[in-house]
């Protein structure tokens, strides 16, 4: 089974590396960045299961960022970490496609019950997308071809 | 507002109250007055007029008809006859029973020699040929004299004709009694002090005046001649004893006698004094009834205006309070939010450090000592600390980012059950007795729900902490009352008997940060998010107290209707 790969993306650098040390020392893979426009960059060089975001950053904001995320990979997960502790700004992520939020501060352990919760999603998800793509592979042929005419309709 | 505006104000409309009004109220009664002074005056010259035409129609009637009985008999009668004191005895009776105004009757020949008389006075052969009217009647054949003393030294006035006979003239004459001439001009009464006389030519009283004054007297009044017979002028005179009068004369007998009317002023125009003074009367009564209006109006508009701008400088202050709090809560949105990012660094940082020490621990790097379990104490408080400051600042975003309502009708009369249902539990561990009192015709309100549960459960839990402070665990009492209040408002009121508020608390209570709770236990927010919910419902909050005796809040909503 494939190891959870999470990035953090603030732009507080010092919570960045502290919490980098923290996760590490758990054993978590983890990949830091400064700015939404460097955690895309990453996510463009590297596969990344769960991407802990911060709202409210300088240049590209969270739910900016979110949203191009959602867009060019969809099927990474993105928890929201917001220092407003209303509903509506967690709403306005949740409706962008993120998969849960956090409220600063936030402790470690919530923190890491939260992406391996987001993890176990992004999981099931790939088990079904390989379930059915095998599915497909097992179709015979003349029901690819009858498929195809289908759609052809 | 200060005294001097509304008593400006209250001068202003006071005065305009009054005037509005007097003004046209003076106007109509000042324009009645003088339509009714030129009534009455045209109409009292015009009565006095036609009185003075009349009376010199009978004056002069009189004066006819006397001449014409003279005519008469010296149409019947030659001197011959006349001249004997029988036949003229027989005459003059005849005379008398036709006027009783006749006192005597004479004949005179051409010499004016008194051939014969009959009459009271012993004139008889007395020679008159010198005497004016003796000329004058042999000059115009009849004559009628103005009064004159005459060689018997009273009073009186004669009507004499002549004729030719024979070619000898002869003259009859005869004196009228001046008492009754008198008695027929005086005989006029208008009103209590008019009367009439006769002047001669030369201003002397012909007939006697009521003032007094004697026959052949000059009277002192001011008198004006018509300019032609049968003119009657009018005018208003002084007497000497100061008295107005109107005057009505006229020429009589070829303008040699003239008829005054006279009537005092005040007399004549009694009706118009009475007309004053009922004017007088109304003014003062109608004035007196405007100036009473007018005075309660403006008392009873400038004691609303107060009572308004009171409701209105109210309304200001809690505008101001509402609009404070939102700017604050704004303010302390945004500093929580930007406390809550280093806030997260040390909170990384603590857990880094908790979990280096447990490595070091176990490494046997570090061996446990007073200090370590020191060090171990300070960071189990700092994360404490954290968790505090964390509660804060959420409390404070809370209050901050109220978000808009999500309003629905909520249906007091299951809502407040509710909400009560929740606090029940709490209720009966201190020993608090809770009443419900909700009216059933409490109509719903429109709001959020979960606000409105928000305002109800920090009102319930302020008053049970209120209760507990007070009474400890029994004998405490809170009372949740609501029904409608007028005006499509419903009023939810929640009093307790707990140990109440000091009146310099009660000032502050709205305030954020405002708590009497000890450190930690509250963040002084409850209330004035309670208060933000309520304004933005378009409802208002009010609290009433009592030092050790109890509370009440009181929460007043639209209705959803």
């Amino acid at each position: 089974m494939e190891k959870m790969r999470m990035m953090l993306v603030d732009d507080e650098e010092r919570f960045l590396s502290t919490t980098e040390k923290l996760l590490k020392k758990k054993g978590y893979d983890v990949i830091i960045a400064a700015s939404g426009q460097q955690a895309l960059d990453i996510l463009n060089r590297k596969s990344i299961h769960v991407v802990i975001l911060d709202v409210k950053m300088p240049g590209m904001d969270g739910i900016e960022t979110l949203r191009e995320i959602k867009t060019r990979f969809p099927l990474v997960e993105v928890i929201m970490l917001t220092g407003h502790a209303t509903v509506e700004s967690a709403v306005d992520g949740l409706k962008s496609g993120a998969t849960d939020y956090l409220m600063k501060p936030t402790g470690l352990d919530e923190l890491i019950e939260k992406a391996e919760e987001a993890f176990e999603k992004r999981r099931r998800l790939e088990e079904k997308i390989r379930l059915a793509q095998s599915k497909k592979f097992m179709k015979s042929p003349r029901d690819i071809i009858r498929e195809a005419e289908n759609v052809s309709d | 507002m200060d005294q001097g505006y509304y008593r400006s104000i209250r001068k202003n409309f006071f005065l305009s109250m009054i005037l509005v009004p007097v003004i046209p109220f003076i106007l109509s009664l000042t324009i009645g007055y003088s339509y009714f002074i030129n009534a009455l005056e045209t109409n009292t010259i015009a009565s006095m007029k036609r009185i003075v035409a009349d009376h010199r129609q009978m004056i002069e009637s009189f004066l006819r008809e006397r001449t014409d009985d003279l005519m008469f008999i010296l149409h019947e009668y030659r001197y011959q006859e006349l001249s004997r004191s029988e036949v003229l005895e027989k005459v003059f009776r005849n005379l008398q029973s036709r006027s009783p105004a006749f006192v005597d009757l004479g004949v005179f020949d051409q010499n004016g020699s008194h051939v014969a008389y009959q009459g009271p006075y012993s004139l008889k052969w007395k020679v008159y040929r010198d005497e004016d009217w003796f000329k004058q009647v042999l000059a115009e054949g009849s004559y009628v004299s103005d009064i004159f003393l005459g060689y018997r030294q009273v009073p009186h006035f004669i009507i004499a004709l002549t004729k030719t006979e024979n070619g000898r003239k002869w003259v009859l004459r005869a004196t009228i009694d001046t008492h009754m001439f008198s008695e027929l001009v005086e005989k006029v009464r208008i009103g209590k002090t008019g009367e009439a006389y006769l002047l001669n030519a030369q201003g002397e009283l012909q007939t006697r005046q009521r003032a007094g004054r004697g026959l052949m007297e000059k009277p002192p009044d001011t008198i004006e001649y018509p300019d032609a017979a049968g003119e009657i002028l009018t005018y208003i005179g002084t007497d000497l004893i100061g008295e107005d009068f109107l005057y009505a004369t006229t020429w009589l007998k070829k303008k040699e006698w003239l008829l005054v009317i006279r009537q005092e002023k005040a007399d004549a125009f009694g009706a118009l004094r009475a007309a004053a003074y009922r004017i007088i009367l109304i003014s003062l009564l109608g004035g007196a009834a405007i100036i009473g209006v007018a005075f309660y109006m403006t008392g009873r508009i400038i004691t609303r205006m107060k009572q308004m701008d009171t409701e209105k400088e109210n309304l200001g202050h809690q505008l101001i309070l509402a609009q404070r709090l939102a700017e604050l809560g704004e303010m302390a949105a945004g500093f929580a939010h930007e406390i809550n990012n280093p806030l997260q660094i040390i909170r990384s940082e603590q857990t880094l450090i908790e979990m280096n020490l447990d490595d070091l621990k176990q490494s046997g790097d570090l061996k446990p000592s007073e200090g370590l379990a020191e060090v171990e104490d300070s960071m189990a408080q700092i994360k404490l600390q954290i968790e505090r400051c964390s509660g804060i600042t959420q409390a404070i975003l809370k209050f901050g980012r109220q978000g808009e309502p999500r309003l629905q009708e909520i249906d007091l009369r299951e809502f407040i059950p509710q909400v009560t249902a929740m606090v029940a539990k709490k209720a009966s561990v201190h020993g608090i007795a809770v009443t419900q009192e909700i009216s059933a015709a409490t109509p719903p309100v429109y709001g959020d729900p979960g606000q409105l549960q928000q305002v109800l459960l920090n009102l319930f839990n302020n008053a049970m902490d209120a209760i507990s402070a007070q009474h400890g665990a029994s004998g405490g009492r809170l009372c949740i009352q609501a029904g409608p209040d007028g005006d499509n408002q419903i009023e939810i009121a929640v009093s307790d008997n707990g140990c109440g508020i000091s009146s310099e608390n009660l000032k502050k209570i709205f305030s954020p940060f405002f708590t009497t709770k000890p450190v930690g236990k509250g963040t002084g927010l409850g209330l004035s998010v309670c208060f933000g919910i309520i304004d933005k419902l378009g409802g208002e909050m009010t609290v009433d107290s009592k030092r050790g005796e109890g509370t009440t809040f009181t929460v007043r909503l639209p209705g959803a209707a």
